[in-house]
């Protein structure tokens, strides 16, 4: 194998990783503040790109019609769209189960992906969409080849990230959400009013797959099956990086993208998603709680 | 483009009307004659079952106001397989026993229809598919089953014919990961390999990923020529994307349900250019395609190009209409059966509907059913043999530059 | 109308041996067990490529059930270190790896053409005489099983695993060790999972890899959520519920023909999901469960 070849396997891997991480990073706060793996995120992804490609097909030809401010526009649909449903579902399901058993709100929530996948299909059908955006070609160095869109990719994801670490460690609303996430009792004595922060919380957890859900559109196809799809790699990545840790979880992503692209080589495109779990196991076995999980929260 | 509510529900419910009141009540001079059509309306084939479908259903509508055959209406019952075969092995179970139908028609994955002839053949039913298994044709003991889609064998020689006429010396091969797309590259290996040819590359994918460039990147580093797929809409939608942004210069051997309109409307002309797609076709004059394009478009609101197994499952009544007509009236299911070759098969005057041919055999004339899918003519398993059209996109649009023919006798 | 039914009922009872054998993971043990199907999976393709072997079908479905079993070791062992949450997933990377290797081991398994011709259980007999057959033996099978499972529930190895499941520090307090009972419970549900694999492999005579997906894994939760967690009725309740809701759709669009196949897919899906939410929100113990939980 050429450099060349390894760089371009990691490059995509990055890009993978990328696009996971955001999914990833939904489920690493919800699972810290509400202790449940929330698997509708998968599909609030899909929620999202169909959202994203419905709304981008309407405004072409109109003022708006231009791909970069379409997308925009088509993105900031998404989100609020996203952010709705997750309020709700939590307001009418995940706030109503409280204390229940964790296994309780993790089949509410795939009953929830169920719903709303159904609704796609219903409204929408099952053929596949795409955006409408130009093909460009790749930038080629030596060898090694960048997709512009990949580009755009990787940046949009690095900036919400980098918007969403900032926000949650310097914003008030950001460093009140992880007191609550590390106490909640502590934090309900000592005022913080649990409630509008828990909205925060959600609406987080669906802007964020929202976001996800079109980045993979556009990187892929939007198809009803895009996000269940991606549901257990951003949980692996979770997982991964540490349970509570969001810079893990984003670290996990990246690994387990890069990961799985270099195995490519040596066990195949079928196996590399079987790498995956391979490592999840091997990290678990070793540190139960993850790259950079905390240790007390692992048993 | 999807299609209206108020176009789905109309067939479907005039069917399910017909099937609600006492058979006494339709029926002309005999009883009427039940058909299953048990298609992939959700799951993996779900972008072609509804189409199959209705096309089914159309062609049902089209018999009956022709009045009926064989002096018998026909009446529809539709299931969904979910393209899973314990589900669809309860659906046929419901349809044989519940709907007490005559015969399956419209399958669609090879694992369906494995799953569903052991049902078929023990209650001696009629069963007609679009699935590529090279073991439908060895499992098809009762000479019951009739295959509509090349098998997988025979559109790999035809993938193989088609690379070698336009001088390509170093094909490479990727396939979806399912019987069907490793069928047609492993034909297509077979068959380049009997030309003393090597195949440079393969590469098998996982589907429901999102990207698939370092599948590419395997093939592509071999610099082949050309590359031959057995591959879905989605995924030859990602990849032909991530190889043209690449900027590699290789040609393309798509099958026709993966190279269609659709793929054109994802991803642009320009990408699109120069891409080969393969689909079996009637024979060059036969109207059945048209006819049957007309009625689709109609009622689907896109054209029967975007759905390659619709034109089959059509003609999967017509035949079986055909047949009955042919078998007389008070016709069993055995009987019918044995007539199908008699009015698919030349010699015969050729015809290319069902009123068509209906006049004729009232004539007592030998018909050959030239369908909308293909010119039909069916081997001793049961199975098409096909011509391929071969189709080039230029500038956005699918224009038919060649026909290649296997031979019928064609063994791997 | 009644071949349909059989039909039917085996595929409920094929369900209720995963259902036990989930129930006992997790409700008597508290194992959070996402990859049920993997054992199923096993247990099928064992089971059908030992007989079309020539192996006797006795024999297949025994080896079957061990070779389940011994694959749940792994997983028992994950189960010790892991908590619920992590488990979880971990098994279900399991059932994935399983499929995947089922995929492609193309030499042992047929990979995805998949292994058609298995020889039906009872085909001897021919006809109806095969299904009925299949039905009867499923239906002593689940007795059985259920019989195991109430004894072994009833037994101090029963109270043991309660015990874990409600407050595991204290049984390692006592001098216990909770792994060994962790570990043979699996084993026990996997081998279960196994001869209703065996059982499915020789009624539907086809499988594949993609037959063995985790939504499958998914439907025996419902189940046992349906039915009521830790209860052996709640299993067989559940189960019934489940396939009576799957396969009943078929017939409620046939009364009411306004909605076309292709919806009625969509609208089964979300009535799914829907029961799932609410069946979670206003009787989180199911049928026939006991209410703490």
């Amino acid at each position: 194998m050429t450099l060349a070849e390894v760089a371009n396997l990691a490059v995509n891997g990055l890009v993978e990783g990328a696009v996971i991480a955001l999914p990833a990073l939904a489920l690493t706060l919800v699972m810290s503040i509400a202790r449940f793996p929330n698997a509708a995120t998968g599909d609030l992804m899909t929620l999202g790109a169909y959202v994203a490609v419905g709304v981008q097909a309407l405004l072409v030809g109109s003022a708006f019609g231009a791909p970069m401010i379409g997308m925009a526009v088509a993105t900031l649909a998404a989100v609020i769209a996203c952010a709705i449903v997750s309020v709700a579902a939590y307001e009418l399901i995940f706030r109503r189960l409280g204390r229940a058993a964790m296994v309780a709100s993790l089949l509410a929530s795939i009953g929830l992906a169920f719903l709303i996948r159904s609704l796609i299909t219903l409204l929408v059908g099952h053929e596949q969409h795409t955006f409408a955006l130009p093909l460009v070609r790749a930038w080629n160095f030596g060898g090694l080849r960048i997709l512009p869109s990949d580009l755009v990719i990787g940046a949009v994801a690095a900036l919400v990230l980098a918007a969403v670490f900032a926000w949650l460690r310097f914003g008030r609303s950001g460093r009140l959400l992880r007191a609550v996430a590390d106490n909640p009792d502590l934090a309900r004595l000592s005022g913080i009013r649990a409630q509008r922060l828990m909205w925060l919380l959600w609406a987080l957890a669906g802007a964020l797959s929202a976001i996800g859900g079109v980045l993979l559109g556009v990187k892929s196809v939007v198809m009803p099956e895009l996000g269940w799809e991606l549901l257990l790699p951003a949980f692996a990545a979770m997982i991964l990086g540490g349970i509570g840790s969001p810079a893990g979880a984003v670290i996990g992503a990246l690994l387990m993208g890069v990961g799985q692209e270099l195995s490519v080589p040596l066990v195949g495109p079928t196996y590399k998603i079987a790498v995956a779990f391979g490592v999840l196991f091997v990290v678990l076995l070793l540190r139960p709680a993850g790259l950079l999980g905390r240790p007390e929260l692992a048993r | 483009m999807s299609v209206t509510r108020r176009e789905l529900i109309a067939t479907p419910l005039a069917a399910a009307l017909a099937s609600a009141l006492p058979a006494g009540v339709l029926a002309q001079a005999g009883e009427p004659f039940r058909v299953g059509a048990l298609n992939p309306i959700t799951g993996a084939g779900s972008p072609y079952g509804p189409g199959m479908q209705r096309a089914i259903l159309m062609a049902i509508e089209e018999v009956n106001a022709a009045g009926g055959a064989g002096g018998r209406r026909l009446e529809a019952f539709a299931e969904d397989t979910q393209t899973k075969p314990d589900a669809a092995v309860l659906a046929a179970k419901k349809l044989i026993d519940v709907n007490k139908v005559q015969a399956i028609l419209g399958t669609w994955s090879s694992g369906v229809t494995l799953a569903v002839m052991p049902l078929t053949d023990e209650a001696n039913l009629i069963q007609m598919n679009v699935s590529g298994a090279p073991a439908i044709s060895t499992q098809d003991k009762k000479d019951l089953v009739w295959r509509y889609q090349a098998t997988n064998d025979r559109f790999g020689a035809a993938f193989a014919e088609i690379a070698a006429k336009r001088g390509y010396k170093r094909p490479a091969t990727m396939a979806f990961n399912n019987a069907s797309g490793i069928g047609n590259t492993e034909g297509f290996r077979k068959a380049w390999e009997k030309r003393g040819g090597k195949v440079v590359a393969s590469v098998v994918y996982e589907p429901n990923r999102p990207s698939y460039r370092s599948e590419l990147q395997k093939v592509l580093a071999e610099k082949p020529d050309v590359i031959v797929t057995g591959s879905y809409l989605p995924d030859t939608t990602i990849i032909i994307r991530e190889w043209f942004q690449s900027g590699d210069k290789n040609a393309w051997i798509i099958p026709g349900w993966a190279a269609n309109p659709d793929l054109v409307k994802a991803l642009g002309a320009e990408a699109c250019e120069g891409l080969i797609s393969v689909d079996t076709v009637s024979a060059e004059n036969s109207g059945a395609f048209k006819h049957f394009d007309a009625m689709y478009t109609k009622a689907m609101g896109r054209p029967a190009t975007t759905n390659v197994y619709a034109p089959m499952a059509y003609d999967m009544l017509i035949v079986l209409a055909l047949a009955m007509e042919a078998a007389g009236p008070g016709a069993t299911v055995a009987q019918i059966n044995a007539r199908i070759r008699d009015i698919a098969n030349p010699p015969g005057t050729p015809v290319s509907t069902f009123a068509e041919g209906k006049a004729a055999l009232a004539k007592k004339q030998k018909i050959n059913y030239e369908g909308a899918s293909s010119k039909l003519d069916f081997d001793q398993y049961g199975d098409v043999s096909p011509d391929f059209g071969v189709y080039v996109i230029e500038k956005g649009q699918l224009v038919r530059r060649d026909v290649v023919s296997i031979p019928a006798d064609y063994r791997p | 109308m009644d071949a349909y039914l059989v039909a039917v009922g085996s595929v409920v009872l094929i369900y209720a041996l995963l259902a036990i054998g989930l129930n006992l993971q997790y409700g008597e043990t508290g194992l959070i067990n996402f990859g049920h199907v993997a054992f199923f999976a096993l247990g099928a393709y064992t089971s059908a490529l030992l007989a079309l072997r020539g192996w006797p079908l006795p024999v297949t479905f025994a080896v079957a059930a061990a070779v389940a079993a011994v694959a749940a070791v792994p997983l028992g062992l994950a189960a010790l270190r892991l908590r619920a949450d992590y488990l979880a997933i971990v098994t279900l990377g399991f059932s994935e790896t399983v499929r995947l290797v089922l995929q492609e081991e193309r030499a042992i398994t047929h990979g995805v053409q998949g292994v058609p011709g298995i020889p039906k259980l009872f085909g001897a007999l021919g006809g109806r005489s095969t299904d009925l057959a299949i039905l009867l033996a499923l239906l002593a099978a689940v007795a059985l099983a259920a019989w195991a499972t109430h004894l072994l529930k009833a037994s101090p190895f029963g109270r043991l695993l309660r015990a874990i499941r409600d407050n595991e520090a204290a049984i390692t307090a006592l001098g216990k060790d909770p792994a060994r009972y962790k570990i043979q419970v699996f084993m026990f549900g996997a081998a279960l999972a196994g001869i209703a694999g065996a059982f499915y492999a020789h009624f539907i005579t086809f499988i594949s890899p993609e037959q063995f997906v985790p939504l499958v894994t998914f439907y025996v939760w419902m189940s046992i959520i349906l039915g009521g967690v830790g209860s052996l009725r709640g299993s067989l309740a559940g189960t019934l519920m489940l396939v009576a809701f799957l396969e009943g759709s078929r017939f409620i669009r046939d009364l009411v023909p306004g909605v076309a196949e292709v919806q009625m897919a969509s609208v089964r899906l979300a009535i799914v999901g829907l029961a799932l939410i609410l069946f979670v929100l206003y009787r989180p113990q199911g049928l026939f469960g006991r209410r703490a939980n």
